[in-house]
């Protein structure tokens, strides 16, 4: 088997059509060299061929040197987010065979993030969220200024405050002490 | 040894060897019977039970505890972990509960799951659970505890996803396990922190020698494991979602047992708390947020299991609250009090949800009273117990809960938010009874209404006995750590019942709407908040994942190559040098014979000047 495949590689090189390292990887075996940046309409009709999507639908990523080549840009929407109705070929991935991947695919799954439309719009849902919480910090800071608590006094001791027990003399008169009346 | 600490340690282990036992048998390849759910793992459940009575008995009548160590695992200079377990007031009461409150679950579960091809797996997957739990809750050190909390974490997640093929049951154990992992590294923070300034993980010796430091850090990361753990705000999306895993688990894990796991390491940890005034005020202030928040979210859910999840999810708050208020055996009797009738309550959605034929919506129920009334009364009694009727179970936690709240020093905010919550607790059992139980039914025809079942009946006639007695039961048997405050004016001592009885007629009058056609113009943004549960899952589990999962990739396939190739390496190389070259040849004009007479003139000059 590996004869085989050794065969292809030299067959391959000796045509002469693809030059230097390339020839030697796998991808190139078969022709197709790495991918680059679209820039005529031939080249963008091949990519939309060899991705499975229209020429109309098709849009390659920005060329801002991240190294996309021409990989399409598919539109930001969950899996999450796609019909749960429809007889998809993978109905738990919702998706059919051999459909184009968004490049974030794996962040696009039914386990995370979800693009759907929400019933209130984004801005709104974030003031309301933030702005309850900031209301709750500010009122637990104003209940912590004015805390709530049962009123209390000093003590008020029968027998005139004690006065025999704690070492009085009889004699002398004690000195009224009233904190409260009932 | 003293009698009575063998006699503790002794029936510990004979629980362990008994609900064990059932698991070990599973690993060999003998095929089970067809009722081993039923003959072994419950009627494991069961006698663990009747086991745990013993100490329970011994504790009630002579008032002693116990510590024990047994096997040592590790010794350094300055750390010594062993196996060691604390038979205290809180883990003899709590562990006959638990294991009453599992056996009438698994009983309820022979039922339920009884058309699930891998029923077996569940029950091994539930006493494993149980195991956990047990570990965690007679843990004398951290790092027992945390086998224990990590244990019901995993089980926890294994049994949201209990139906995996569902793709929302994976999220929802998903979300579990990562809120839960946010809280544990609070723990794990606290357990470094007490390591390496107090060099014991010992529950005794962590209390001695933290005397007089600042332990506001560790009680910080406690305070955010509970948080994870007991689901209170900020990282409680993970309780409402979990009642995607089936309601036997709903019951054990998410209402009764694991949940309260966050609330009893806070329990366990109150002697440090005591004398740290952050601690508690933070403690009341998020618990107090909680549990009006999930208060909020309840009103107006329509799916039964979410309405139970969130009430649960309040009363957890108010758990906080009472730790907040350095009560921690407050919070415990409502732990135990609590565990009843949310059982309870579980297990009697479980049995309507089954009867109408996996129908979870309240709109599309109804009439059940007439239908299934043991289901019924058992819902009513749960819900009366919920609200904290006067002598039912929850009262006698609730109610002294509230009253300690009232006149104690406090804040404000926190007291006001509290009162709501109770209101509004009241609120939702009502709506819960009114669109189950009462009016007409609008479910369909020929529904598999079925209550006739004893593993049904028998299950929710324990825990309704545990509904109405638990709490008078406990209250008369124990001794209370702190004195109460046993004068107040009369409005505060009725302050509770007042607010509760509020909420009833609120209810009562916004029930009787719904028979009435006339034309209201609902105030929609508040109800969308609450429906939506406050758009924290809304804006939390899309942004965050998003930022975080975009900025993964971006690195492990851009970022990288493009930094040290393209910023930092070759390219920067040739970036920087080319316009000091280009700079460098501009100011190279080519001007060979200006240069040249240029420079003779200095020459010439220099002469001149050095000759004179």
């Amino acid at each position: 088997m590996a004869g085989v495949g050794f065969q292809r590689w030299v067959r391959t090189l000796s045509k002469g059509k693809i030059s230097g390292i390339s020839g030697l990887l796998p991808a190139c075996r078969s022709g197709e060299i790495l991918t680059y940046f679209p820039i005529n309409i031939g080249e963008i009709a091949a990519a939309a061929k060899k991705y499975n999507i229209r020429v109309e639908d098709y849009k390659p990523i920005a060329d801002n040197g991240e190294g996309y080549g021409d990989y399409p840009q598919l539109p930001d929407r969950s899996q999450q987010d796609r019909d749960p109705a429809y007889q998809w070929d993978h109905p738990d991935l919702r998706r059919n065979w051999n459909e184009p991947m968004h490049w974030d695919f794996d962040m696009f799954i039914r386990n995370r993030v979800d693009t759907s439309p929400t019933v209130v719009p984004w801005s709104t849902m974030c003031k309301q969220l933030f702005g309850f919480v900031g209301f709750m910090l500010f009122m637990f800071y104003l209940g912590d200024k004015f805390p709530a608590y049962q009123p209390v006094g000093p003590k008020q001791f029968p027998y005139n405050n004690l006065h025999l027990e704690r070492g009085g003399s009889p004699d002398v008169e004690p000195e009224e002490v009233k904190n409260y009346e009932i | 040894m003293h009698p009575t600490t063998l006699m503790y340690t002794s029936s510990l282990l004979l629980m362990f060897a008994v609900l064990l036992y059932p698991l070990l048998v599973t690993f060999t390849s003998l095929p089970l019977n067809n009722d081993w759910a039923s003959s072994h793992a419950k009627t494991a459940v069961k006698s663990a039970f009747l086991i745990s009575l013993a100490p329970l008995s011994l504790f009630l009548s002579t008032g002693m505890e116990a510590v024990t160590s047994s096997w040592t695992w590790m010794v350094t200079t300055t750390l010594d972990i062993t196996l060691s377990f604390k038979f205290d007031h809180y883990s003899i009461i709590f562990i006959p509960i638990a294991l009453y409150v599992t056996w009438s679950i698994l009983e309820f579960a022979t039922w339920y799951m009884h058309s699930d091809p891998l029923m077996n797996r569940f029950f091994k997957y539930l006493l494993t659970f149980l195991v956990a739990m047990l570990i965690l809750v007679s843990a004398n050190n951290l790092f027992q505890l945390f086998i224990g909390w990590e244990g019901v974490g995993i089980m926890s997640f294994l049994l949201i996803g209990w139906w995996h093929g569902r793709a929302d049951a994976n999220t929802a154990a998903l979300q579990a396990v990562l809120y839960n992992r946010v809280g544990d590294i609070g723990l794990i923070l606290g357990m470094a922190w007490l390591a390496t300034n107090v060099n014991s993980w010992d529950i005794q010796q962590m209390f001695i020698l933290s005397k007089d430091l600042d332990m506001t850090l560790p009680l910080l990361g406690l305070i955010l494991a509970a948080t994870g753990k007991s689901a209170q705000f900020g990282l409680h999306p993970w309780l409402p979602a979990a009642m995607e895993g089936p309601t036997p688990v709903s019951a054990l894990l998410h209402s009764s047992t694991m949940v309260v796991a966050g609330i009893f390491l806070l329990i366990r940890m109150s002697p440090l708390m005591e004398n740290n005034q952050t601690a508690l005020t933070l403690c009341l202030c998020l618990g107090a947020l909680t549990t009006m928040f999930t208060a909020t979210c309840a009103l107006t859910q329509n799916d039964i299991k979410k309405i139970v999840a969130f009430s649960t999810s309040s009363q957890l708050g108010l758990m906080m609250v009472t730790i907040g208020l350095n009560q921690p055996q407050l919070a415990f009797l409502h732990i135990c009090t609590h565990a009843f009738f949310k059982a309870m309550l579980f297990l009697c959605s479980g049995s309507v949800i089954h009867s109408l034929n996996d129908e979870q919506d309240i709109r599309k129920m109804g009439g059940l009273h007439h239908l299934a009334p043991f289901t019924s009364s058992c819902l009513t009694v749960g819900s009366l117990a919920l609200t904290g009727t006067p002598f039912l179970a929850g009262f006698f936690s609730k109610d002294a809960i509230i009253e300690a709240l009232n006149t104690s020093h406090v804040n404000a905010w926190a007291l006001t938010l509290t009162l709501i919550a109770t209101s509004f607790t009241a609120i939702y059992s009502l709506r819960v009874i009114f669109f189950v139980t009462m009016d007409t039914p609008r479910f369909l025809p020929l529904s598999p209404i079925n209550e006739n079942n004893p593993a049904v009946i028998n299950p929710l006639k324990r825990l309704a006995w545990g509904s109405i007695f638990g709490g008078l039961l406990v209250m008369l048997n124990i001794n209370l750590f702190k004195t109460p405050v046993l004068t107040m004016p009369a409005e505060l001592k009725l302050a509770a019942l007042a607010v509760s009885i509020l909420g009833l007629l609120t209810a009562l009058e916004l029930a009787t709407l719904t028979s009435k056609q006339f034309k209201v113009t609902p105030l929609r943004t508040p109800h969308h908040f609450s429906t939506s549960l406050g758009f924290v899952p809304a804006i939390i589990h899309r942004q965050i994942p998003q930022l975080s999962l975009l900025l993964g990739q971006k690195i492990a396939s851009q970022m990288v190559d493009q930094t040290w190739l393209e910023k930092t390496g070759p390219k920067a190389i040739a970036n920087a040098t080319t316009p000091l070259a280009s700079a460098t040849s501009n100011m190279q004009q080519g001007l060979i014979k200006t240069y040249l007479t240029l420079f003779l003139m200095t020459l010439v000059l220099v002469t001149l000047i050095s000759a004179t």
